[in-house]
């Protein structure tokens, strides 16, 4: 249990949020030039480091927005929040 | 025309809560990004949807509460004349629908408003929800969407110890249910 920041409402508890994974993934320009193996990639493998990683969050139970995340996965200590397009405040 | 079956149609009075439910209430969703989207609702019903977070704006017969940086919930103080349920949302809905310049949304029938008042309202939804109430209840006309009991809810605070929550119809029953249950034990 740990309380987000989210970008639009302040700072809310986590069980109002939901996950949606690594962010930053860019997709393909073109899809159709792809090999599987290549498009899988693309599609399911992720990081899935311990430490800090960069996700995407979305705020279901509150105002319905995605956001980005700089969390801290082995102790949850979040490092940035920041709105959907603009650039990692940290590296 | 929409069928206003409303789902509850009871109060309840407890020594320090009186929960009842309202309806019919208009109730219509407004969706837009642009300044033509702002300035045509502030034109057309003298009310300036609230761009600061959590907040609302209203007069003496419509508030309209913010929900996202590009949606916002009108609706009535009052309870409405079924016979005339249409004429605001068509007046909207020609000007900003029909312009393009945003959506309009008839949500009169998808949230069922539960008035609650007394001096234990916030103890009572702090027993089921995680939202923290502290700076909310000093604020007149603050709004929250957040969960109780695992439900969305959207909560606007209208007076002191006098707040409208919206919960969606198909989870009222279940609600207003927990409610009148949590309100015995507050």
């Amino acid at each position: 249990m740990f309380l987000i920041n989210c970008p639009y409402c302040g700072e809310r508890d986590q069980s109002e949020f939901s996950a949606g994974g690594e962010a930053h993934i860019v997709r393909p320009k073109q899809p159709t030039e792809l090999s599987d193996d290549q498009w899988a990639e693309f599609l399911f493998m992720r990081k899935n480091i311990k430490g800090v990683q960069f996700e995407r969050w979305n705020h279901a139970h509150g105002c319905r927005k995605w956001f980005n995340m700089v969390r801290d996965t082995s102790n949850d200590k979040i490092h940035a929040v920041y709105k959907m397009g603009e650039k990692p405040p940290i590296k | 025309m929409l069928n206003f079956n409303s789902p509850i149609m009871d109060t309840k009075e407890y020594s320090e809560i009186k929960i009842s439910e309202v309806e019919p209430i208009l109730k219509i969703n407004l969706r837009g990004k642009s300044r033509d989207f702002i300035t045509k609702i502030g034109k057309e019903l003298s009310i300036i949807p609230p761009t600061e977070s959590n907040t609302s704006s209203g007069n003496e017969n419509l508030n309209i509460l913010w929900l996202g940086p590009d949606e916002w919930l009108l609706y009535s103080n009052n309870k409405i004349d079924l016979n005339n349920i249409n004429i605001l949302e068509n007046k909207l809905f020609n000007e900003i629908s029909k312009a393009k310049i945003g959506s309009v949304t008839n949500v009169s029938d998808h949230w069922i408003m539960i008035n609650l008042k007394g001096k234990k309202v916030f103890e009572l939804l702090a027993s089921g929800c995680p939202f923290n109430f502290n700076e909310f209840k000093k604020t007149k006309g603050s709004v929250t969407q957040t969960l109780l009991n695992h439900i969305d809810v959207i909560i606007h605070n209208k007076n002191i110890n006098d707040l409208n929550l919206f919960v969606r119809r198909s989870f009222s029953n279940h609600l207003w249910s927990w409610i009148k249950d949590s309100s015995r034990f507050i």
